[in-house]
């Protein structure tokens, strides 16, 4: 069964069109991360299958039902939003239970999902607090748990890690992937950030300027992008682009290749100078300002003892290397 | 070494403190501690004496001047009770509709009900006297208009209406002021918890109730002390109305009516500044405490939200 399928799906704000002809499908359980830059319109397209934001046309269906005239509260979805959105006035206890109370849930059916929903999330005690006493992991479990105590059909994570440092952000991640296992629930996840896109996705939706560019799972995009914006987005240090630096590729295409398929060699093809070298301990990575004047990253694996401008001589395998036509797209026969 | 550097440092901050002080002293602080003087004096043979709390025994001992002062208070405490009870929530109730996105015209309706609080009480006393006068007022010809013509009386000069009307007449005038501090409160709730409630199936009214109420109640409690303090010190409206004998037969003096012809005396009342300065400090003592009890009986437990 599929847990949500969009169709044709658009999107204007006054005439500024937004999202434009989406089609997608999340199956049961799935893990679907949608990701682009700022402004590509995932977090609208976010709101528009939680119902806070109504498509201009086309259809959203959750589960059997066509929602596009359901209320939020209504069509089975829970949301965590980017500032966690708690309700400043109640405590971490009825923060999770008002939506039930709402409902009209009797009592003991809401005390009994809260607190089990506490427990999952180690809030238990915390319950009476409000979340002004709250750390930001705390409040941001909070609002998870306010999404899982409705028992959604689909859970809408909206950018939920952004606001918290990076050691927090690992451990959360960590537990959203952790309760995505435990919930078996179908979950969608808005990031700008790649590497929580490819830690947690079973698949992944790029989106540019309203448009889906390519929906795969982590490694399908990371090792056959459709385009150069989709090469370019996952990956870290990101892809090099070289036009003029690789011997034989023609006028107008692009050549790209990921720092870590680099290495040096003697009777390597790119030859440059090293122009900064940063030493991660695990990893090292150098800028390398090529002779035909582009900029090159290389990952290399361990420790290197490569000096700022050294001159070097860099290689890689032909399978790893990607090509990219003058609009951008990939293209599959391999330059002469 | 330290001794200059620190002259250096501090005689600026007098320089920059002096004016607001100065001013502040002249027109507020002098005038408070000579009026709580001057309810220590009297004037006896045309000559000023030293004489306690005399004053306040005769304010509240003779029976001539407490019948005054406690019909004037009672009248204040309706006056205020009015205010609260229907100026504030409708002006409560104004805000969320103002607050919400669908509404058109939201800016024009703002407008045009906080026009009312920058008119001149003259203005709006002696325009509502000629609206609700029974000879000349358009009031009975509207009733009639819409056939409950049998409803009109003559408002203002009723002692059991004269209050309540003039109350009312206050509340309209005011009703911007509420308003537009709950409509300010109102906007810095931020969407996305409203946006959370929406998801959690809370929305129209129950938003209203559950979410926006009890994160708009600080600045309920503000509005409150407002309102009491301006109540208490009202003067301008019944005076433009019903002049300083705030009639009919005293049914709408208020504390500020009462100090005022103590004070500056009316038509056969000869004018006591003393009595009049015992009339102000009492006043001023009466809302002292009213303002102390809000400060520490009731802000104390209200939560201020960050959002």
């Amino acid at each position: 069964m599929t847990a949500l399928k969009l169709e044709n799906v658009n999107k204007f704000f006054g005439s500024v069109h937004v999202l434009k002809d989406i089609n997608l499908t999340v199956e049961e359980g799935e893990f679907v991360v949608f990701v682009g830059p700022s402004g590509c319109g995932k977090s609208t397209l976010l709101r528009v299958i939680a119902g806070l934001e109504d498509a201009s046309s086309g259809t959203v269906t959750i589960g059997d039902d066509v929602v596009n005239t359901v209320p939020p509260a209504k069509r089975g979805i829970a949301m965590v939003f980017q500032s966690y959105a708690l309700y400043p006035h109640l405590t971490v206890k009825d923060n999770m239970g008002l939506g039930l109370k709402q409902e009209g849930q009797p009592r003991a059916v809401v005390e009994e999902r809260v607190s089990k929903a506490s427990k999952m999330l180690d809030l238990e005690e915390y319950a009476t607090r409000r979340p002004a006493e709250l750390s930001g992991g705390q409040r941001q479990r909070v609002a998870i748990g306010r999404s899982i105590v409705r028992d959604p059909k689909l859970f809408l994570f909206d950018e939920p890690l952004s606001n918290l440092d990076a050691a927090l952000r690992m451990n959360t991640r960590v537990e959203i992937a952790e309760l995505h296992r435990t919930l078996s629930a179908s979950m969608i996840y808005v990031t700008h950030d790649q590497i929580e896109a490819m830690t947690l996705a079973d698949r992944i939706v790029v989106l540019r300027d309203g448009r889906v560019e390519q929906v795969g799972t982590p490694m399908e995009l990371y090792n056959n992008p459709a385009n150069r914006f989709v090469a370019s987005f996952l990956g870290s240090p990101s892809m090099n682009f070289l036009e003029r630096s690789v011997p034989g590729v023609p006028d107008g295409q692009t050549i790209g290749i990921r720092p870590e398929h680099l290495r040096l060699a003697q009777s390597g093809r790119i030859s440059g100078r090293v122009t900064h070298v940063e030493r991660l301990g695990g990893d090292t990575n150098l800028l390398v300002n090529t002779d035909q004047g582009e900029t090159v990253t290389v990952r290399l694996f361990g420790q290197d003892p490569t000096e700022v401008g050294d001159v070097v001589r860099l290689e890689f395998a032909a399978d790893d290397a990607f090509y990219f036509n003058e609009a951008q797209e990939r293209i599959f026969e391999a330059a002469a | 070494m330290a001794a200059p550097s620190k002259q250096k440092t501090r005689w600026h901050i007098a320089v920059f403190l002096a004016p607001a002080v100065l001013v502040y002293t002249a027109v507020m602080i002098y005038p408070l501690f000579n009026t709580l003087r001057l309810s220590l004096y009297s004037e006896i043979d045309q000559e000023r004496i030293w004489v306690g709390l005399q004053n306040f025994r005769t304010l509240f001992g003779d029976a001539i001047w407490s019948d005054q002062f406690w019909n004037a208070l009672a009248n204040n405490g309706w006056f205020f009770l009015i205010h609260m009870l229907v100026q504030n929530p409708i002006g409560i109730a104004l805000a969320a509709i103002l607050s919400s996105p669908r509404l058109r015209f939201s800016a024009f309706y703002r407008s045009a009900i906080f026009i009312p609080t920058i008119l001149s009480f003259v203005i709006v006393g002696f325009a509502w006297k000629l609206i609700l006068s029974p000879i000349w007022g358009i009031a009975p010809g509207m009733l009639d208009a819409i056939g409950l013509k049998f409803l009109y009386q003559p408002w203002l000069g009723k002692e059991e209406y004269a209050l309540t009307t003039l109350s009312l007449v206050s509340v309209w005038q005011y009703v911007g002021i509420p308003m537009m501090l709950i409509y300010a409160a109102l906007l810095s709730i931020p969407d996305e918890i409203l946006e959370a409630g929406e998801c959690d199936g809370i929305t129209g009214m129950a938003a209203f109730w559950k979410i926006k109420l009890p994160l708009i109640l600080p600045s309920i409690g503000i509005i409150s002390v407002l309102t009491f303090v301006a109540n208490f010190n009202a003067f301008d409206l019944i005076y433009a109305a019903q002049g300083a004998l705030a009639g009919p037969d005293f049914s709408t003096d208020i504390l500020g009516t009462f100090m005022y012809r103590t004070f500056f005396g009316f038509q056969l009342q000869l004018g006591d500044p003393h009595m009049g300065s015992a009339i102000a400090s009492a006043m001023f003592g009466i809302i002292l405490i009213g303002v102390c009890i809000y400060l520490f009986g009731i802000q104390r437990r209200l939560r201020n939200y960050q959002f």
